[in-house]
């Protein structure tokens, strides 16, 4: 632990820190452009110099670049440092052009907060400045590489830490450039990190460009919804609306990173397609008229059919409030117990993610980091929750071994071992796993149980899995590792995939003393939508209830069906044959266009609300900003308002939570009263929630909600065995792509285009038995209808397996739930 | 500027691919790589970065981030007339910059650069060991001392009317 003395004050810190971090432990602030914490030192700004006094070294030198080490005396404050300092920014600004006036990093540039500390006002250089050529990268960041200081902080990120490789640095000495090499669209899901990074403005956020300077925003807190991780984020607001996304620093879930879902994903919060109004059969009435009209068309329901006829439909994306608040009201109401999740495998799987997240087990992003094996079952860390794969990266940096079991063909940004298979043998191999990696001896102290199923699982050496040398080189791997980490997907696996995942990180962990757990799950608040749903609940089971006449009304909770729901056809049917459909949302979607009656609610930005990421951690998300209509629709372009009236136009939008209670005819206090009211009712009646504290109370990072060790949930191998032969036929498996699937983000302008063509994987050699190649457009006729689209032949993805994105410009819903079997005939090339 | 390749190019560079096989596709070979291109081809040009991206499987910016870094790696092909100004001390003292400037206006490339037609480029050089004859250039084989910017004229006239007469005397023969 060295100990040493910066301006005078005596530190100790850790062992190879450095001089510049155990200043800012101390609240000292040294200048710098080149270092940032996560992706170290290099010392090329040379802007951190300070002056050694004693100690080891001595002099001027970078503090970014020397350990912390005993008896340093070091001085930021000395006057040959701080002119050295100043000469530094001189120099850097010798090159940078005078356009602060026009550049849109003005106002939060670190150049400009540093050349005007530094006192640098005036400009003595005369001679003539090195100029460059821009490129294009894509839509979401411009390029200015003239105001380039040669930090290197951009291709750091970009190819050290994040592992992409099409972004580089060029040329040396005074030429040196940053970019591609050629213009074209950044291939790195988490190229919007550059403009957050970037001390000056090279690369400056696109979809915002020339909207605002720092000042001009509102800027709060706040949360993505875009995949279940919940990373932090800091929204900026001007004129009623969102206009641009930064990542915040959260030390337990994303560091100081987001990706570009994230990032960008939040435009379907300002779209002019949005319903501001509440509308009855297609008309906008006033939001009081469109209540009183429900509720006499539910009395009406109800009196004729029961109160049980009566359907409401929650979602992934409302807040913890909104679902409590709506299982609150059905229960009061006596309405049929309402779903959350699309279908009753998800819900199975999820519920069962959830009570198997026990607290020795579970991890967070961040302590993904720290893993030395990560195995992964059924996720696509890329697609399905990039900022997965980021952390990942991490681990491999640090010597971590990866390993992937999943049918799709994965690309990570780092090397790691794919094993294809399908999914029904994913599950046996996972249990397979458990018997290479642990020892008998280890499985004992788990009890009766784990024993009894350690012996049922079938050896690998005697059997004839075409993979199982991989299989059993992996269970020596895992065997050997310290701080193995198991990372389960719940959205194409089976069933008993969640639970064999977490039975292995047990044995692991039984073995080890430390294994971690680490589960997706389809949606921002998934986890709490799997704790409120009872097993049998799912939209699946309503849309039955629909078709034998149980249901009448059917009440959708800032949910949209169409979106993901397999088999379209059969949705409309069933939506046909109802009295009264109800959606509040705040998209404007297939469901709210075929309302009775539509609320509009609010988005969380305007709201506020608690959601539950995928390891359990509630976190809270403050109000932004009050709603209504953006200005700059309401004006027509930059035009102020021309139509006068009280109030904000727009304003109409309420909380999903506020709409339900309105229903259901509760006291209406503030709402802030009616949000602790329904939390402390959460708290009190769900089992889960007891731990939370009063609402508005959550930390930061949030709470994490334990459950327990749920010792009967453990260690089952009812279901596991070997898939049956598919010879003849396809699997066909609906996934998620980074862009282009998800409902939020498909519904931003500036990432459309990085979404990529729909199409169909298929494994290379499955494609060359059926006499066809990559390109071709294909035909797969399903019972529901066909599908049509590109073929790509992939080496790497599982056999007797089609894999289709659920690409929003793709017709793809005419499957029916559960599993999608495709004969080999039905598989047509259109020519 | 983007060069189109001559036949003559198209085919060392097919050779070039046959032979890189051997070589190994290693991204420590890069540049070697690189070094054997610019033997063929006396330059890097763009289609022989992408033959190198693919065949090391790395992206083409790494492969033009390390060529670019080094001074060893052209990226224009060179002219038939290599026009190379000595900017060296006593050519510098003399004007030797306003020389380099002239070409560069008259043949409107930068230095480093060549003309589309492939007839001349520009160097600078740092010193060619004449140097009381400052300021100096040369082109091909020929040195060119006590050079004036009129001079510069002159000369690219008289290589342009040279190749004309070349051309002519093909044409009647």
């Amino acid at each position: 632990m060295p100990k040493l003395v910066i301006d005078d004050r005596e530190i100790d810190v850790a062992a190879r820190t450095k001089v510049i971090e155990a200043a800012a432990q101390l609240g000292i602030w040294i200048p710098r452009f080149c270092y940032h914490p996560a992706l170290g030192s290099v010392g090329a700004c040379r802007v951190c110099a300070v002056k050694f006094i004693q100690g080891p070294v001595k002099g001027v030198q970078m503090s970014c670049m020397i350990d912390a080490q005993d008896n340093m005396v070091v001085s930021t404050t000395d006057e040959e440092a701080v002119d050295f300092r100043r000469h530094v920014i001189e120099w850097l600004m010798l090159n940078h052009p005078h356009d602060c006036p026009v550049c849109d990093e003005g106002g939060h540039c670190l150049l400009q907060d540093m050349t005007v500390a530094g006192g640098h006002g005036l400009r003595r250089y005369l001679g003539k400045k090195r100029t460059y050529t821009d490129q294009y990268l894509g839509p979401l960041l411009q390029h200015e590489m003239n105001r380039c200081i040669h930090c290197y902080r951009c291709s750091r990120f970009y190819q050290e830490f994040s592992g992409f490789r099409d972004l580089g640095v060029m040329r040396s000495a005074n030429q040196t450039y940053f970019g591609r090499y050629e213009n074209g669209v950044l291939e790195s899901p988490f190229s919007g990190n550059l403009s957050d990074i970037c001390p000056t403005g090279v690369y400056t956020d696109k979809p915002s460009r020339f909207f605002g300077r720092r000042w001009d925003y509102q800027r709060c807190p706040s949360i993505c919804i875009n995949c279940s991780l919940g990373c932090h984020t800091v929204a900026s607001i001007k004129y009623r609306e969102v206009k641009r996304q930064e990542a915040r620093f959260s030390e337990a879930v994303n560091g100081y990173f987001i990706c570009d879902r994230g990032r960008y994903g939040f435009f379907y919060a300002g779209l002019e397609e949005r319903s501001r109004q509440a509308m009855v059969d297609g008309k906008e009435v006033p939001f009081d008229q469109a209540v009183k009209v429900l509720k006499e068309k539910i009395e009406e329901i109800g009196r004729g059919q029961g109160s049980e006829a009566i359907a409401c439909v929650g979602s992934a994306r409302n807040s913890i409030e909104t679902q409590a608040m709506l299982q609150h009201v059905c229960q009061l109401k006596g309405w049929a117990n309402p779903s959350y999740l699309m279908d009753r495998a998800i819900t199975k799987k999820v519920k069962s993610a959830i009570s198997r997240l026990e607290p020795e087990l579970v991890v967070s992003l961040r302590q993904v980091e720290a893993a030395d094996f990560i195995m992964v079952f059924g996720a696509d860390p890329i697609n399905e929750a990039p900022m997965l794969a980021l952390a990942m990266r991490q681990a491999r940096r640090d010597g971590a071994e990866i390993a992937v079991l999943d049918p799709r063909p994965i690309s990570l940004p780092f090397r790691f071992t794919h094993l294809p298979v399908v999914l029904d043998d994913l599950s046996l191999y996972a249990s397979a796993l458990i018997k290479t990696a642990v020892g008998r001896d280890a499985v004992k102290e788990l009890g009766q149980n784990a024993t009894e199923f350690y012996d049922v699982i079938p050896d690998v050496a005697g059997n004839s899995y075409p993979v199982k040398e991989q299989i059993s080189n992996l269970g020596e791997k895992l065997r050997s590792s310290q701080r193995p980490l198991i990372v389960c997907g719940t959205e194409i696996v089976r069933e008993t995939t969640p639970q064999l995942a977490a039975d292995l990180a047990l044995f692991l962990r039984a073995a080890k003393g430390q294994a971690g757990l680490f589960y997706l799950m389809p949606g921002a608040n998934a986890f709490g939508a799997g704790l409120f749903s009872r097993v049998e609940d799912s939209f699946e089971k309503t849309v039955e209830d629909i078709e034998n006449g149980a249901v009448k009304a059917l009440v959708l909770i800032e949910n949209n069906p169409f979106w993901q729901f397999p088999n379209r056809l059969r949705l409309k049917q069933a939506l046909d044959q109802l009295d009264l459909i109800v959606v509040f949302d705040y998209v404007n979607s297939v469901a709210a266009q075929k309302a009775h009656v539509f609320f509009p609610t609010t988005t969380l930005f305007e709201s506020g609300g608690v959601f539950i990421n995928q390891e359990g951690r509630a976190q809270a998300v403050p109000q932004a900003l009050t709603g209504g209509i953006p200005i700059a629709q309401t004006g027509g372009g930059d035009h102020p308002p021309r139509v006068y009236g009280l109030g904000i136009s727009g304003f109409e939008a309420r909380t999903a939570w506020q709409i339900l209670a309105e229903l259901a005819d509760l006291e209406l206090h503030s709402e802030e009263k009616l949000r602790s009211k329904v939390w402390n009712w959460m708290i009190e009646t769900i089992p889960g929630f007891a731990a939370l504290p009063p609402i508005g109370e959550l930390p930061d990072d949030g709470i994490r909600i334990e459950l327990g060790a749920q010792p009967s949930a453990r260690f089952s191998m009812e279901g596991i065995t070997k898939g049956e032969d598919l010879a003849e036929k396809f699997e066909l498996i609906p996934v998620e792509w980074t862009f282009g699937t998800e409902e939020l983000s498909a519904h931003c302008e500036c990432l459309r285009d990085l979404a990529g063509k729909p199409c169909i994987f298929m494994c290379r050699s499955d494609a060359e038995d059926l006499n066809l190649t990559d390109g071709d457009q294909l035909s797969i006729e399903l019972d529901r209808g066909i599908i049509e689209a590109k073929l790509r032949a992939e080496n790497d993805m599982a056999s007797g397996t089609l894999v289709i994105p659920r690409h929003k410009d793709l017709d793809w819903q005419k499957m029916d739930n559960g599993r999608a079997l495709v004969p080999k005939g039905r598989i047509k090339k259109i020519t | 500027m983007n060069f189109v390749l001559d036949a003559q190019e198209k085919s060392l560079l097919e050779q070039i691919k046959t032979k890189l096989p051997e070589i190994g596709n290693d991204r420590s070979k890069l540049i070697p790589v690189l070094q054997l291109i610019q033997a063929k081809l006396a330059y890097l040009p763009a289609e022989a970065i992408h033959v190198v991206a693919a065949h090391l499987d790395i992206s083409p910016s790494e492969v033009y981030g390390v060529a670019t870094f080094y001074n060893q790696f052209r990226f224009h092909p060179p002219g038939k007339n290599a026009v190379k100004v000595c900017l060296g001390t006593a050519c510098h003292v003399k004007g030797g910059d306003i020389i380099l400037e002239n070409f560069e206006r008259k043949l409107e490339i930068k230095e480093g650069e060549t003309t589309a037609d492939r007839e001349f480029s520009v160097d600078r050089v740092a010193c060619v060991g004449c140097c009381a004859l400052a300021p100096v250039i040369v082109v091909g084989e020929t040195v060119h001392g006590h050079m004036q910017p009129s001079k510069v004229e002159g000369l690219v006239l008289r290589a342009r009317i040279e190749k004309e007469k070349q051309e002519r005397e093909k044409q009647q023969k």
